[in-house]
């Protein structure tokens, strides 16, 4: 058994586990609602069984939590969980997890919590250097439980930032301990998997917050936004030092999706390609007018330089990761092995167009909200946002989502 | 709602599972028909009670609501002893 024998894991210790590939078996008591909607998934399927914390205390039978967890499991649970994997205990927020974990802890499995439950596990932000180096760095920073990438493009000292996440902190602590100046805040597109935080950061740091026009008009409440912005132009360029970033309007997923080109090297592919699909074109409730639309632009990066290394703005799976955990290939790479670009290069606008169509994962309805709190239509209490955004993202078409594991009992 | 209860258990401030926990332990000392009214300021509680009263043997949740009290959210639980 590998050494994992801590009584708590932070949500760090768990994406260390994760990326490592390292043996665990989770236990999860939430309700089975909450454990359907979103789930611990790793680069293998994890092994996984859900019992919900108020089943275990009134089949336990016992007045406390944790007599009755170990009344529970020896009654009905036993023959389900390992004594030779480490067992994790999760729960909402980490709390009833804790006193399973103690009660599996009384019958020797060994058992750890998870701090803070599913919700800090959400909220979890990794920094990864793409690049780094005087002339110019490359920051992946991600939100791994929900499939969330977002970018930190520096350059003598000056730093644009490129799709950022919900939460502030990942970008001004980046921006602190490398001594950069966060001069211009860019979303590719209006997000409906999740709040953006671009608005809040451009008025935290003073710097200038950019969106397409076209994504500055909620596509079903066909409202102008109302947050203060400046228009994106096809084409314009944003100067980082010595380098530059230069807009390409590919309306699909939305109508105001925009890839970033950093020189020949880099492209910001926002929801368009992915590592391993690509972009869902039915957000904006238009997915009949919107697919061609997204063939012709999918087309028009395919003619970019073979070698620049696609930068995507989601993941479906952990597994999509490089060995040093950063979500990144060449476009000739992809070309190879992208699911999406794969069809896309064989099919003739209408074959393609069909199956986009033939593709499409469940709509979300929070989705419409989201895209109401990102054009400032919006403003949900700090509860309500945790709420819309909980869960994986479902940007890419559904042949990303495989199931990865996890029984329900 | 105007439920009528014999007892008021004030969860408020307490986390997940202490509410139900104590719910429990509470449910246990009423007779049987009479209420309980559990006041939790953990919104997970809504769909916890009910889970719970799915599976429970001696209890019926017999209805649900949210009250604004100074500015916070509370979830109320009416719960009553049914064996």
């Amino acid at each position: 058994m590998e050494k994992v024998s801590e009584a708590v894991w932070t949500t760090g210790d768990l994406l260390e586990r994760l990326e490592r590939r390292m043996r665990f078996f989770v236990l999860d008591v939430r309700n089975r609602h909450e454990f359907e909607r979103f789930r611990l998934e790793g680069r293998e399927p994890l092994p996984a069984v859900n019992v919900p914390y108020f089943e275990m205390l009134e089949l336990g039978g016992k007045d406390e939590m944790v007599d009755s967890v170990v009344a529970y499991v020896e009654q009905h649970l036993a023959d389900q969980l390992p004594h030779d994997l480490p067992i994790l205990s999760v729960c909402a927020k980490g709390d009833t997890s804790e006193y399973v974990a103690e009660g599996l802890r009384r019958l020797g499995y060994a058992c750890a919590n998870l701090e803070g439950g599913m919700k800090a596990w959400g909220a979890h932000y990794a920094t990864r250097a793409v690049i780094e180096s005087p002339d110019l760095a490359v920051y992946q920073v991600s939100r791994p439980a929900r499939g969330c990438l977002s970018y930190v493009v520096a350059s003598e000292g000056k730093a644009v930032v490129i799709d950022p996440l919900r939460h502030l902190h990942p970008y001004l602590n980046l921006a602190r301990s490398k001594g950069l100046t966060i001069e211009k805040v860019i979303d590719t597109h209006g997000h409906a998997d999740h709040i953006s935080g671009g608005p809040a950061l451009a008025s935290e740091t003073g710097a200038s917050y950019h969106l397409h026009p076209y994504d500055a008009i909620h596509p079903m409440d066909v409202l102008p936004a109302t947050i203060p912005y400046e228009p994106i132009r096809d084409g314009q360029t944003f100067p980082v030092g010595q380098h530059e970033l230069e807009a390409q309007h590919i309306p699909g997923h939305t109508l105001g999706l925009v890839a970033f080109r950093l020189d020949d090297r880099y492209l910001f592919t926002g929801d368009s390609i992915f590592i391993r699909s690509i972009a869902r074109p039915d957000l904006g409730g238009k997915a009949e007018t919107w697919a061609p639309l997204h063939g012709r632009s999918l087309r028009k990066l395919l003619g970019l330089p073979g070698g620049i290394t696609v930068l995507p703005g989601h993941f479906s799976s952990l597994n999509e990761a490089n060995e040093i955990g950063i979500f990144a290939a060449s476009l000739d790479d992809l070309k190879q092995r992208n699911d999406g670009l794969l069809v896309l290069q064989r099919e003739s606008e209408e074959g393609f167009a069909r199956y986009l169509l033939e593709s499409l994962p469940k709509f979300i309805p929070a989705y419409v909200d989201i895209k109401r709190v990102n054009a400032g239509l919006m403003a949900p209490s700090e509860d309500d946002a945790s709420t819309l955004e909980l869960g994986k993202n479902v940007c890419a078409l559904s042949q990303a989502y495989k199931p990865s594991g996890g029984e329900t009992r | 709602m105007n439920q009528p209860f014999d007892k008021l258990l004030d969860a408020r401030g307490l986390n997940c599972p202490m509410p139900l926990v104590n719910a429990r332990k509470e449910i246990g000392k009423l007779e049987t028909g009479q209420v309980l009214k559990v006041m939790a300021s953990d919104r997970g509680s809504v769909a916890d009670f009910q889970g719970w009263a799915k599976i429970a043997k001696n209890m019926e949740l017999v209805g649900q609501e949210t009250e604004a009290v100074d500015g916070a959210n509370v979830y109320v639980h009416y719960v009553k002893r049914t064996a």
